[in-house]
C-alpha cells in the first residue's frame, strides 16, 4: 500500500513537471478520476412552483412542490406522511411528534414561534429534544415555506 | 520490481535532459498503463455477484441508481471481521430499508430484505475487495481517544448528549438503562455500531456527513471537538459481540 502510494506521488510529481518543462498542451487530458465531489444537492430544495389555490392571505414564502418534497424527504418520517403526527420513528419517541393537522393546538402558536422550532430544535423552544434542529439543514425561506405549509395542513392561523 | 522504475529526482544536465524527458515521459505512461491513477481498485468481483446492482461502488455513479447504502468507502467505514460475518448472516440494520426504498416512509422496506447472503469463502473475498474501496483526502481523526473504553461515568453523561441534547435516539436504534434496545427507526440502527463501523469513520461522518452522503435524511448538526469525540465514543460504545 505504501509502495503504490509513493509511486503515485512520484507519478503526480513528474507528471506536473513534466508538464511545466514542455509546457505542451495535450490535447486528450485525461482527466484525473479524483473524488470529484458531486455536485452539492441538499434533498429537495423549492426549485418550481406550483400553481395550487393560493391560501386565504398572500405569504411572502409560498408552498411550492419542492417544500413539500422537503417535508416528506425530512418531517415525514416522525410527522407521518400527512402530518399526523404518525411517522415511523412516532411509537419510539419519548415524546410523540406533534400532529400537523390538530388546529387547536396550531392555533396557540405563531409562525414565529413553530419557525424557532424547526430552525433551532425543540430543545431551544421549551419543546423535546427528539424535534432536531434544522437550521444547518434547511435555509430560513425553506423553513418559513414548511411553517405555510403547516399552516396548510391544520388549515389554521395563530389566533 | 517497479519500484526501481521509478522517475528520479529531476536534476537536469542540460546536455541530457531531451533524453531524461524522453525516459521520464516512457515511465510515466507505462506507469499509468499497469497502475491507473489512485490504483483504481478492482470491482469486477463485487460486479460479479449482483452488488453493483443496488449499491454504488464509485462516487461518480448517479445517486438516483441506487438502492442500497454506497460501498465506495467500504474500507473507510467498516470493519473486516464484521463484513464477513454479516455476508455470510445478513441481519437488518435500516429497519425502514434503505432511505431511497419506496416503502421507507411506512416502515414497510421492498428491497434486499432478506440481503443477499454469501457463503464463506465468497464473503471474504468479497470483503478484501470491499476493504479497497477507499476514499481520498479523508481529514485525520484523533482515533487514540476515540478507541478508548468508556467509563461508566462518562457514558452516562454522553447517553444525555446522544438522547437528551441532540435527540439523536429519536432515529436510532440504542439502548435503555437496561441495555434493552430504544429509539427510532428511520436511521441505521446503532445496536452493533461498535462492532460494524470503524470509529474514525463515525467521527468524520459526525463532522461532515456531506462527505458521505450528498442526499441524506438525517439533519446536520455543527458539533464542537469535544462534541464529536463524545458522540463518536458512544456511538462505537455500542457493540453486541461482548456483552455489555
Ligand atoms: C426525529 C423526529 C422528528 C423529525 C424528523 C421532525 N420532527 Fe418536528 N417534532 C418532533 C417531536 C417529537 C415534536 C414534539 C415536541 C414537543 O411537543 O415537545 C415535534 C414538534 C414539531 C413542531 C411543533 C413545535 C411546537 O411549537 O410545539 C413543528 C412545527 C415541527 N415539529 C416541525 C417539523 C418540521 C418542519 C420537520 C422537518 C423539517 C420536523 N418537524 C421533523 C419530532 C420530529
Ligand atoms: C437487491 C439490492 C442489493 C443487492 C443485489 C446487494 N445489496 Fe447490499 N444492501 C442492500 C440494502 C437495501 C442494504 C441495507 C440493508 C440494511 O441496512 O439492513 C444493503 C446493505 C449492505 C451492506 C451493509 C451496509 C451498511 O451500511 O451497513 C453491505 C456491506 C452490503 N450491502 C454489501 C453487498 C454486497 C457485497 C453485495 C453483493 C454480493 C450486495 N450488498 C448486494 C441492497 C442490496
Ligand atoms: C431525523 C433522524 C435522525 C437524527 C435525529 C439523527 N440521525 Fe443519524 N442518521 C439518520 C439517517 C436517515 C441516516 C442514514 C444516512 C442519511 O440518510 O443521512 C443516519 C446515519 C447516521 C450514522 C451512520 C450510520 C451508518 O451505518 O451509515 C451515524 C453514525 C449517525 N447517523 C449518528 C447520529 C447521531 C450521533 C445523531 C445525533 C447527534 C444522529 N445520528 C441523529 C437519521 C437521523
Amino acid at each position: 500500500m505504501r509502495r503504490v502510494e509513493v509511486l503515485k506521488n512520484w507519478m503526480m510529481i513528474s507528471l506536473v513537471l513534466l508538464l511545466v518543462v514542455l509546457c505542451s498542451a495535450c490535447g486528450e487530458s485525461k482527466t484525473n478520476p479524483k473524488a470529484s465531489e458531486a455536485p452539492e444537492i441538499s434533498a429537495p430544495q423549492p426549485v418550481t412552483q406550483d400553481a395550487s389555490p393560493s391560501p386565504p392571505r398572500v405569504k411572502t414564502h409560498p408552498v411550492t412542490t419542492g417544500t413539500r418534497e422537503t417535508y416528506q424527504w425530512y418531517c415525514a418520517q416522525c410527522h407521518g406522511i400527512k402530518g399526523k403526527g404518525n411517522g415511523i420513528n412516532a411509537p419510539h419517541t419519548a415524546v410523540p411528534p406533534r400532529d400537523h393537522t390538530k388546529a387547536e393546538y396550531l392555533e396557540t402558536r405563531s409562525d414565529e414561534q413553530l419557525f424557532h422550532v424547526i430552525k433551532f430544535g425543540g430543545l431551544a423552544g421549551g419543546r423535546a429534544p427528539c424535534m432536531p434542529r434544522w437550521g444547518h439543514t434547511l435555509n430560513d425561506d425553506t423553513i418559513h415555506a414548511l411553517v405555510n405549509y403547516i399552516r396548510e395542513l391544520c388549515e389554521c392561523d395563530y389566533l | 520490481m517497479i519500484l526501481n522504475r521509478m522517475p528520479r529526482p529531476m536534476i537536469l544536465s542540460s546536455a541530457g535532459v531531451g533524453w531524461q524527458i524522453a525516459r521520464l515521459m516512457v515511465t510515466v505512461l507505462w506507469l499509468s498503463f499497469v497502475m491507473p491513477a489512485h490504483a483504481t481498485p478492482d470491482v469486477s468481483l463485487l460486479k460479479k455477484n449482483g452488488c453493483a446492482e443496488c449499491h454504488r461502488l464509485n462516487p461518480e455513479a448517479p445517486l438516483d441508481s441506487r438502492k442500497g447504502p454506497d460501498l465506495f468507502f467500504a474500507g473507510d467505514k467498516f470493519q473486516a471481521d464484521w463484513l464477513t460475518r454479516w455476508l455470510q448472516e445478513p441481519v437488518v440494520i435500516r429497519l425502514s430499508g434503505f432511505i431511497t426504498d419506496t416503502g421507507f416512509l411506512k416502515g414497510e422496506p421492498t428491497l434486499a430484505t432478506p440481503h443477499p447472503k454469501l457463503d464463506l469463502g465468497k464473503a471474504e473475498a468479497v470483503t478484501g475487495h470491499l476493504m479497497q474501496l477507499r476514499m481520498e483526502g479523508l481529514e485525520d481523526a484523533p482515533s487514540a481517544e476515540l478507541n478508548e473504553p468508556l467509563s461508566k461515568g462518562k457514558r452516562f453523561k454522553y447517553k444525555i448528549l446522544f438522547e437528551r441534547e441532540y435527540g439523536c435516539i429519536a432515529c436510532h436504534q440504542s439502548v435503555n438503562l437496561a441495555y434493552q434496545p430504544r429509539g427510532g427507526v428511520s436511521g441505521p440502527s446503532l445496536l452493533s455500531a461498535g462492532d460494524r463501523l470503524k470509529a474514525d469513520w463515525v467521527y468524520r461522518w459526525l463532522k461532515n456527513p456531506k462527505k458521505f452522503e450528498k442526499r441524506g435524511r438525517m439533519p446536520l448538526f455543527e458539533f464542537n471537538e469535544e462534541e464529536l469525540q463524545a458522540l463518536t465514543r458512544y456511538v462505537v460504545w455500542h457493540k453486541q459481540s461482548e456483552g455489555q
